[in-house]
């Protein structure tokens, strides 16, 4: 609650008039804000304006950051609901919504979207629909998107208020309409911009129907008129158009432009593009002047000298002109115009209207340049500001400047031209820096209403080049003034026809003051109007007449005293002035009701010049001046505050001029209060107006759907403005693109030079090189001619030489041939000698052959006579002993072929031998291979004899074990029964019976006994029952020791006995038929018992003479023998009495003899 | 190698598909087709093959030495060995130590221990250990053969057998096994080691009785073959091959004589797997016997 009421002061203080408390309570408000996300605060904030106005809360709530958007738009919402309240919530929405916050996106979510199309629908309040059309409008290109699915509520909304302005079914007062075909007018051109295709298909369907054609014919076809085909309709299609891709790459302020963009109207329509070359040239031509003007109030005025003389610097001109020419007096009625133009400017500049509240503004140090006499009826003024804060009058006034500039023509133009603008400004050193510095503080004035004055330049150009036209007889003009008129003048004639009607609609500051129906209605009369202009006026004026309280109304705007009647009965005269100078404008673009007084007023002070008219003009800024410097506290208290701020220049123009204007409003309504009702009443009662009353009401609506609009175009131009600056990056890239171009270019003709001077220097190289070549040419065939005889020389010298060479060669050749006979005949020389020398030697040895022949020969004769003698013996001697020798030849013969026949024997011999050792051998192999499968057979044999003796053992051995097992059964059962008798009979029974068995034992075999009872001791041994040593001692000892021995021990004893005579017994049958052999020999047929025999023979060392034979008997018997081998060996075991266990033994051995004799055998048959 | 080649050439994908010892039946008739029946073969072949059972117990019995080589005297050994057997019972049921009543598997181990001459004195006296070897074996026997002589000179030609001829190795077998488990799981044997479980596995039941009453007569006859042809490593790898495949629960169980337990309680399902696995891994670490057919 504390909060509450704390809150509850702070919104008494957020209104405070110290400008420190308001900064700090709004600080704190908007903490809260930051710290705080609950609705309380908002919603408060809400209710405290929509009770109070309160300024500082619209500026809170119009900041509200993101958290806060709901409920701010709820309670809006909230509030719309209700009637009574709908009107100050749609302009709070309105405010908020141009700040364009950052959460604009959210709109078209909220529910207050709904609820205002649904006002929108179903209002009857005209301001209320204007206003929240203009919300709407303001809100569609921030939701382009997004807005769509309401695309047929915008478009019911446009179909119904259209045909509102028709039919006006609330029979509310015109000049309300006119508000409401402005807004609808700019919500066709945003809807047609935005969505063409659906629109059009919209207007297609809605007007065809025939109750809406008349509605078509008489609103929505104008508004046609002055919009061209939209590209979309040609290449886009209803569903193209509502596609988010196109909008999502367009920012708030291209959609604005967008829809600008298809607007014929030169004043709403961009000039971005070459849509409209006509425009865009005019727009080139002016826009110098549109800048300038921004500059100054001044230059509103003088552009239009501007484009006369195409000087920029018109300024200081028109502070010349007015020094210069300086008193009306001296002045033509033509100069009075002159000086009643600076007034006019000081009335339509924004800075006059600003004055009006503000007083520090420019126009003071204007009006102060211009003349400082005469403030004191102007200060009067301003303490009553009335009606004069109202932008009414500013668009009333703005048409004059180019007629009077006209004017101005015709007088100050040789004075122009003997001092050029740029020279002027010098002749005046202690101005310059108050022009300069009243433009800059106009400059900012001159932002908030850019709008009016561009209008006012555009509109006014064409009629200002139509006077030029009239005048251009009467008036002497430089060539480029003419030039550019021209020019100018056929842009504007070719557009004047659109033109004209543009005025009336484009800009809402003409429609504000100016009843748009009528400029309607008036269109035909802008020719004429154009030529004539002070003289169509009446006409324009009388065709007006409706207007009624509105043309009473304005006219003591227009001259700033709108109270006090005299003031306006002198100021008539100027209103008369402007009218009839301005008529052309006023009927063309302003064809607004208050021409009926004007042209009445006119009738008496048209003639008139005011003489201290220029005085007003200069006396309003100074005042403001004073106003300034002294800081009076005689103004209201809101001027005050406003005036703070403006000397503190901390809040911005625009905020400025909001609050003039409400501030204003506020005031003309305590003013109108204040009047007494009579003249109030006598002014509109007398054209037949509304009731007071009403009118106050209508007024004030009036002026709040004139705020309405002023905000709405304020948006609309920041939107240009941002689109401004965005342009002019890309100008700027474009002129620096421009230059690199035309500095590449520059550079492409340097080089192209560079080319053409090289072309030429290589021709000339050219020319010099073919001359240069024909010396050479002429020179290179002298020298081969001279090679060539040269040549021919050489040859001939080279013939020569080879004939000489040819020479030398044969005389050579003769010196060698004769060289080759000299030594010839050395050779032969040589030759000869030796010959000579080997000659006489033959000769010397022939001699000494020939003695030695001699000697031989007398030899020769000696030993052939020696042989006759020796052959004279030899005759002498014959024998016979041929006889001897045949003889001993035949005896050799003889022995020869004996010799030939043994030999022929041994041969024969030999051969059969061999044959024979083949035989034997092949019969050997045979035996050999017989003799190997024999033992193989053998070994097999024996193998499997083996294995079946080892069965047989086995078995033997089993039958052991049976019969140990049964001679143990068998001990253990006499055991048993000896003890039973033992228990029975006495102890003499048995001594006897023990007795009886000694005496038993003893009769039998002593040998056999102990054997046998060896043996089965030996068995009771292995069956692991111990026994004493000495048992198998003698049985005598055992019969005592028996006696001796225990009963138990006697048991035993007796046990081995019995056992040893049972198998004694056993054991006797065998032995009986053994004993026969034991004795003798075994038979000589066995094998053993041949082999004992050889033993016995061995021991007996009776030495054998039939060893060989006994071998031999051996191999004959081996093999029969051998079969039987086993059994007779089997039978022959028990032979053995001794030792009945190595019987196998023994067999075995006798087995391994067998095989080792075998092997003998064998051998021995191989041998 | 020339019959090997005449080898009927789907002998490869038999053994693939699982049917182990289509080839070989032929093989091993003809071995057995030879007079003087080659023993050195015989013992390789059945170390490499299972051996088919209808020629089972005679290879068995010529391996064993129960009948000869030469089929001329196997009517005449056998005939021998069953009056033998006969003498035998005949004796001990003289003695009163058998009676008509009294099972087979007593009257073997009642006639083993007539031939061998430990007959007790009596039958109160307690049986000894290689007793009840016997008679462990005798029992598995008895499920394989049917007729009582072939059976208990089987018996006791096998138990003689091992008394003999694996006197020495079968002491040795723990060891081993121990160490082929180290090579092949040594995470298992630690586990055994942590329990102290590796000296109280049931070494009677595997080594000396070679299973008989662990396995089922079906997968023991495969391992009695590799044992009966000289091979009693073969223990060893069964062994090995019951404690891998039983790993699991054997690292669940943390009990030196639950283990045990366990051990000498296998559940029967699955043996003649384990033995043919038993038989890879036996083929594995010692090699396959040559192949001499």
């Amino acid at each position: 609650m504390a909060q509450q009421a704390n809150i509850g002061e702070l919104f008494s203080m957020l209104d405070s008039s110290v400008l420190l408390v308001q900064e700090d309570i709004t600080a704190v408000f908007k903490d809260n804000l930051n710290s705080d996300r609950g609705p309380v605060l908002v919603n408060m904030l809400v209710d405290y304006y929509l009770e109070n106005h309160s300024q500082q809360a619209l500026q809170i709530l119009s900041t509200l950051q993101e958290p806060h958007d709901k409920h701010l738009l709820d309670k809006i919402n909230e509030y719309m609901g209700k009637a009574a309240t709908r009107l100050h919530t749609l302009s709070l929405l309105g405010h908020v919504i141009r700040r364009q916050p950052s959460w604009k996106h959210k709109l078209s979510q909220a529910p207050l979207l709904l609820s205002l199309l649904k006002c929108l629908k179903t209002d009857t309040d005209v301001v209320v629909l204007t206003t929240g059309v203009l919300v709407l409008i303001t809100m569609l290109p921030m939701i382009p998107q997004s807005g769509k699915m309401y695309l047929h509520d915008f478009f019911g909304i446009f179909g119904r208020l259209s045909s509102w302005c028709l039919k006006n079914p609330g029979h509310v007062a015109e000049i309300y309409l006119v508000h409401l075909h402005a807004s609808v007018y700019a919500l066709f051109h945003r809807l047609y911009g935005m969505y063409p295709c659906n629109f059009v298909s919209f207007l297609r369907s809605h007007y065809s129907m025939k109750e809406n054609l008349e509605t078509f014919e008489e609103v929505v076809k104008p508004m046609m008129e002055h919009v061209r085909i939209h590209p979309e309709l040609v290449t886009g299609s209803k569903d193209h158009e509502l596609d988010p891709r196109r909008w999502k790459r367009l920012e708030t302020h291209d959609v604005v432009i967008e829809c600008a963009k298809i607007s014929l109207d030169p004043k709403e329509a961009s000039y971005e593009d070459s849509y409209y070359s006509v425009s865009q040239s005019v727009s080139i031509c002016l826009q110098p002047r549109q800048i300038d003007p921004n500059a100054s109030p001044y230059i509103d005025t003088h552009s239009s000298y501007g484009t006369s003389t195409s000087t920029p610097y018109s300024t200081p001109r028109l502070t010349l002109s007015q020094m210069q020419g300086q008193l009306p007096q001296i002045l033509s009625p033509q100069s009075t115009r002159l000086s009643t133009e600076p007034q006019q400017v000081t009335i339509w500049s924004p800075s006059a209207i600003c004055g009006m509240t503000t007083p520090p503004t420019s126009p003071g140090i204007v009006s102060s340049e211009s003349s400082q006499t005469s403030s004191q009826p102007y200060s009067k003024y301003f303490s009553t500001p009335g009606g004069k804060g109202t932008p009414l009058g500013t668009p009333a006034t703005s048409p004059p400047p180019p007629c009077i500039s006209d004017d101005f023509v015709h007088v100050s133009l040789p004075s122009a031209a003997a001092t050029p603008p740029k020279k002027e400004d010098k002749p005046d050193p202690g101005r310059p820096s108050l022009s300069r510095q009243q433009n800059v503080i106009n400059s900012e004035k001159a932002l908030e209403v850019p709008g009016s004055k561009s209008s006012v330049n555009l509109s006014d150009l064409p009629e200002f080049l139509g006077c030029l036209a009239s005048d251009e007889d009467s008036v002497e003009k430089d060539r480029e003034e003419d030039a550019i008129s021209k020019e100018i003048s056929e842009i504007t004639t070719a557009d004047a026809e659109p033109v004209v009607p543009r005025g009336g609609f484009d800009s809402p500051f003409y429609r504000t003051s100016e009843s748009l129906p009528a400029s309607q209605r008036k269109p035909h009369s802008v020719a004429s109007s154009v030529q004539g202009h002070s003289l169509s006026s009446e006409p324009l004026a009388s065709s007006l007449d409706k207007s009624g309280p509105e043309g009473a109304r304005d006219t003591p705007k227009q001259a700033f005293t709108p109270i006090d009647r005299p003031c306006v009965a002198s100021d008539e005269s100027p209103a008369g002035n402007r009218v009839g100078q301005s008529s052309m404008e006023t009927s063309i673009l302003t064809p607004s009701p208050c021409k009926v007084p004007a042209k009445r007023r006119m009738g008496f002070g048209s003639g008139q010049p005011p003489s201290y008219e220029h005085l007003f003009e200069v006396a309003l800024p100074k005042t403001a001046y004073l106003f300034v410097s002294k800081k009076t506290e005689e103004l209201l208290k809101k001027v005050k505050g406003n005036q703070d701020e403006d000397c503190t220049s901390s809040t911005s123009p625009m905020e400025v001029l909001d609050r003039l204007i409400q501030q204003g409003a506020d005031a003309h309504t305590k003013e109108l209060n204040k009047l007494p009702l009579p003249s109030k009443s006598a002014d509109w009662t007398h054209f037949g107006g509304s009731p007071p009353s009403d009118e106050i009401h209508t007024l004030r609506n009036q002026l709040l759907l004139l705020h309405n609009q002023l905000l709405y175009e304020r948006f609309k131009r920041q939107q240009h403005a941002l689109r401004n600056r965005r342009l002019l990056r890309k100008v700027i890239k474009a002129t620096a693109l421009e230059e690199h171009n035309a500095a590449m270019k520059d550079q492409l003709k340097l080089q192209e030079k560079d080319i053409h001077s090289l072309k030429l220097s290589l021709q000339k190289e050219q020319a010099r090189y073919h001359q240069f070549q024909e010396e050479h040419d002429n020179i290179v065939a002298q020298l081969h001619s001279q090679i060539r005889q040269l040549q021919h020389d050489r040859e001939e010298f080279y013939n020569q030489s080879q004939e000489l060479q040819t020479k030398l060669k044969d005389c050579r050749n003769m010196i060698a041939d004769l060289r080759l006979e000299l030594k010839k005949a050395n050779n032969k020389v040589c030759h000869t000698e030796l010959l000579l020398s080997q000659v006489s030697q033959k000769l010397s040895n022939s001699e000494s052959v020939q003695q030695q022949m001699e000697f031989l020969n007398r030899q020769l004769l000696v030993l052939g006579e020696v042989n006759e003698l020796y052959l004279e013996q030899l005759q002498h001697k014959h024998a016979d002993t041929t006889k001897e020798v045949e003889m001993m030849q035949a005896a050799f013969r003889k022995e020869l072929e004996k010799a030939k026949f043994c030999v022929q024997q041994q041969s024969q011999r030999l051969d059969a031998s061999q044959k024979r050792i083949v035989e034997l051998e092949s019969q050997l192999s045979k035996k050999d291979h017989l003799l190997l499968e024999q033992k193989k057979y053998l070994e097999d044999v024996k193998i499997q004899a083996r294995d079946q003796l080892q069965a047989v053992e086995s078995r033997y051995k089993a039958q052991k074990r049976i019969t140990q097992a049964f001679e143990l059964e068998i001990l253990d059962l006499y055991g048993r029964w000896e003890k039973d008798s033992l228990l029975k009979k006495l102890d003499d029974e048995k001594t006897e019976a023990a007795e009886a068995a000694e005496e038993r034992l003893d009769c039998s075999n002593e040998g056999f006994a102990d054997s046998v009872a060896g043996y089965s001791e030996e068995a009771i041994g292995r069956n692991g029952e111990t026994k004493p040593p000495s048992t198998r001692g003698s049985s005598s000892s055992k019969g005592s020791s028996s006696e001796l021995s225990t009963p138990e021990k006697s048991q035993n004893q007796r046990m081995g006995q019995f056992s040893s005579h049972w198998e004694a017994s056993m054991l006797l049958e065998p032995s009986t038929s053994v004993p026969l052999t034991v004795g003798s020999l075994p038979s000589s047929k066995s094998f053993l018992g041949m082999k004992v025999r050889e033993l016995f023979r061995n021991k007996s060392e009776s030495q054998c003479d039939e060893e060989g034979m006994t071998i031999n008997s051996l191999s004959d018997t081996l093999k029969s023998e051998l079969c039987k081998d086993p059994s007779m060996v089997e039978a022959k075991a028990p032979s053995s009495p001794d030792n009945p266990s190595p019987s196998p033994m023994n067999q075995e051995s006798s087995v391994g003899q067998l095989h080792i004799m075998d092997y003998n055998e064998t051998h021995h048959d191989h041998s | 190698m020339a019959e090997d080649s005449q080898r009927n050439f789907r002998s490869v994908y038999y053994e693939k598909v699982g049917f182990r010892g289509v080839e070989e039946k032929k093989s091993l008739e003809i071995l057995l087709k030879d007079d003087r029946l080659d023993i050195e073969k015989l013992c390789t072949f059945s170390q490499r093959f299972p051996l088919p059972s209808m020629y089972r117990i005679l290879v068995w019995k010529v391996l064993l030495g129960i009948i000869p080589p030469h089929h001329e005297s196997h009517a005449l050994v056998m005939k021998y060995r069953t009056e033998q057997y006969r003498d035998v019972y005949h004796a001990l049921q003289v003695i009163r130590f058998i009676k008509d009543s009294t099972p087979q598997v007593e009257v073997f181990l009642r006639m083993h221990q007539l031939e061998s001459g430990r007959l007790p004195r009596n039958l109160a006296f307690p049986l000894e250990p290689e007793d009840e070897v016997f008679l462990a074996i005798a029992k598995a026997m008895e499920e394989v053969v049917e007729d009582n002589i072939d059976c208990y000179w089987l018996v006791s030609s096998f138990v003689n057998q091992l008394n003999n001829k694996y006197k020495d190795s079968l002491p040795q077998l723990p060891k081993v096994l121990e160490q082929y488990l180290n090579v092949e799981d040594n995470r298992l044997l630690a586990h055994l080691k942590a329990c102290s479980a590796v000296s109280k596995l049931p070494y009677n039941l595997w080594f000396k009785k070679c299973f008989a009453g662990c396995l089922p007569e079906s997968s023991l006859q495969r391992i009695w073959d590799k044992v009966i042809s000289g091979s009693c490593k073969i223990l060893v790898f069964v062994a090995l091959e019951i404690l891998l495949t039983f790993k699991m629960k054997i690292m669940a169980l943390t009990n030196a004589e639950k283990i045990t337990q366990f051990l000498e309680n296998i559940p029967q399902d699955n043996t003649d797997a384990i033995v043919s696995k038993a038989i890879d891994l036996w083929h594995k670490h010692c090699g396959t016997p040559v192949h001499l057919v």
